[in-house]
């Protein structure tokens, strides 16, 4: 049994079917990407995972628990932890505050070693430990928003595009990480614009086109996949 | 998501004030709270007690020039500045700290001093109570309309909160027009008060403003006490996680709903409390005191007094009912000078007079040794104990 499954997801935006059909297993210590387009549901998907956005019909399982009626808040409590799209860190908390509220979901359990992972895999952050948030780089906006996450230790880590809005040099450190974060033992849902690099990565992947999935595999066959170069990597 | 919403955007454009210190803070400010972070606790809390025993005093002293007589009992105009830093207190715990935009807070007002009217007066039919039980029943059934109207529309967010808190505040206004047994402009007379008599008058009377100063001034340090341990606790943090990103914080396990509905709950109670000092301090109560310019009045109270600061808001509700009985050449004048000051704050101090950025944890003293020990040297928290054992990690 997968650790985390999607089964015949949809969502709404009041009358428009933002995405149908969707279904997505994420099996424990994998990294699955989603690419698309703009508009074709990558960050609605995110959403519903996650639990800020309710799924119309479909259903979501964590652990073999039914998920699909908890809020945002219950689903990070049971280690669903999402890394919002353009990031949504705390900008008028300073670094160490906006960790400290990625502990909230622990309720007062002390997360002295989660302090200690993320400072290792972002020692800027442990540099910039008293700026305000909303006053660093996108870069470290964006190493913020994936330690926050982390900081609740969470078993699934949900990424609505990392990469957006960052340099080069970033992206690649970026994706390093995130790798890292995998190799410790926590699974990854990544949700990506910029195929190339996600697919590299991907232990599977799927593509999503107009709120459907067309196609999945693994991520070697999704980067060698003809139409899918012409349409995602730039031919 | 929330990036839409006006408040979040406010929230954004503090931050980036608080960021850069330097440009946007005046020196005297800066200067005023290193000084002030360099007492000790012991110290902190000497000061502030100078400061609320002469708070205490201010009606007794009626300093000359500040004071507002002739024109108006300067007792009485203490109370009124109380009254509405007490208002701009509970509504700072909705607008300041949890981020929602609450136009029809007088709303909240209304129905607290037409609950202490309708048990007190003998206009009313119904059973009478001693007023002081009022003032809890009056902050009861506050909670409860803040439930009542919180449950439906707060899902919605920003400016849509505010069209529908808005439409509350005119909705009990025209309730106590409309509904009988709250007799509209005819109202309720001789609203009860405390227990209390000296050579036969009572205390506290309509003409006796001082008693009724000393009564809201306790009302505002024991709820200042409360509201700021509130705010260290993981309720504060909560608030200010929403205020600063509704979506972030769910995301964090923030159960945002819950908090939101908690901090118009809180409001509520205070605007209910206010409401039914009012209600005995005057004696008198009708339909003509609950108007939407009033409620603007509050909301900019705790605007000018700087969103999210305790002290700072009652200071901006006491200055928002001081200028106008003050200045009573004003006349008409007031509300166009208001308005006036108002843009120019928001042009030259977009945080208000007092802004201040909420401390978050009550652990306090233990994490923040631990951060000073570990952090970079040279910060705004003093400097760090040579001595300390480093624990592991560059500094």
């Amino acid at each position: 049994m997968a650790l985390l499954e999607i089964k015949d997801l949809e969502v709404r935006y009041g009358r428009i079917k933002a995405v149908e059909e969707i279904s997505v297993d994420v099996d424990a210590s994998e990294i699955v990407v989603l690419i698309g387009a703009n508009g074709a549901g990558k960050t609605t998907t995110m959403r519903a995972v996650s639990g800020l956005l309710a799924a119309r019909t479909g259903s979501i399982t964590f652990k073999g628990e039914d998920v699909t009626r908890l809020k945002g808040h219950q689903r990070v409590r049971k280690g669903i932890s999402l890394v919002p799209e353009g990031r949504g860190i705390f900008p008028g908390m300073t670094v160490r505050e906006n960790l400290d509220m990625g502990t909230y979901a622990l309720q007062g359990k002390n997360p002295e070693s989660e302090y200690d992972r993320v400072f290792e895999l972002f020692p800027r952050l442990k540099e910039r430990e008293k700026q305000m948030g909303g006053t660093m780089s996108g870069g470290e906006q964006q190493m913020l928003a994936i330690g926050r996450a982390l900081m609740a230790n969470p078993e699934v880590l949900l990424l609505d595009e990392p990469s957006m809005g960052l340099a080069p040099q970033f992206i690649r450190q970026i994706f390093a990480i995130i790798r890292e974060i995998n190799a410790q033992g926590t699974t990854v849902l990544l949700v990506e614009q910029n195929a190339n690099q996600a697919l590299a990565i991907a232990d599977r992947a799927c593509v999503l086109e107009a709120g459907r999935l067309t196609k999945t595999g693994t991520g070697r066959e999704l980067l060698e996949d003809s139409t899918i170069r012409d349409v995602y990597l730039g031919g | 998501m929330s990036a839409h919403s006006p408040l979040s955007s406010v929230g954004a454009k503090q931050a980036e004030a608080y960021g850069k210190l330097g440009h946007q803070r005046p020196n005297w400010y800066l200067r005023m709270k290193s000084w002030w972070n360099d007492r000790s606790r012991w110290q902190q809390w000497l000061i502030l007690l100078i400061v609320v025993v002469l708070a205490y005093l201010l009606p007794v002293i009626n300093p000359p020039l500040i004071t507002t007589e002739p024109s108006n009992d300067f007792a009485i105009s203490c109370f009124n500045m109380a009254l509405y830093g007490l208002v701009a207190l509970g509504l700072n715990v909705v607008v300041g700290q949890a981020g929602l935009l609450d136009l029809g807070y007088i709303g909240f007002f209304a129905v607290g001093a037409y609950t202490a009217s309708l048990w007190t007066s003998p206009d009313s039919p119904l059973v009478h109570i001693p007023y002081l039980w009022t003032l809890p029943l009056a902050m009861i059934v506050t909670v409860v309309f803040g439930i009542a109207l919180g449950i439906p529309t707060l899902r919605l967010r920003g400016d849509y909160l505010a069209i529908v808190t808005l439409g509350f505040g005119e909705i009990i206004r025209l309730l106590a027009t409309i509904v009988p047994v709250l007799k509209g402009n005819t109202g309720f007379q001789n609203v009860g008060r405390p227990p209390g008599e000296i050579d036969g008058a009572p205390i506290f009377s309509a003409s006796n403003g001082l008693p009724w100063y000393w009564f809201t001034v306790t009302f505002i340090v024991i709820v200042m006490i409360l509201l700021g341990n509130l705010e260290r606790s993981r309720v504060g943090r909560a608030w200010f996680a929403i205020r600063e990103d509704e979506d972030a914080a769910e995301i964090m396990g923030v159960p945002t709903f819950r908090f939101k509905l908690a901090a118009f709950g809180t409001g509520a109670a205070l605007g209910g409390l206010s409401g039914a000092l009012l209600a005995g301090q005057v004696g008198f109560v009708n339909n003509q005191k609950f108007d939407v310019p009033t409620s603007i009045l509050f909301l900019a109270a705790v605007i000018l007094g700087g969103q999210g600061n305790k002290l700072g808001v009652v200071i901006g509700g006491a200055i928002v009912a001081y200028v106008p009985l003050r200045f009573t050449a004003l006349g008409g004048w007031k509300f166009l000078i208001f308005g006036i000051v108002l843009v120019l704050l928001m042009i030259f101090r977009s945080q208000g007079l007092f802004g201040k950025k909420p401390k978050l944890l009550t652990y306090t003293a233990r994490i923040r040794r631990k951060v000073k020990k570990e952090g970079p040297p040279g910060d705004d928290e003093g400097t760090p104990p040579k001595t300390a054992p480093r624990r592991g990690g560059a500094a």
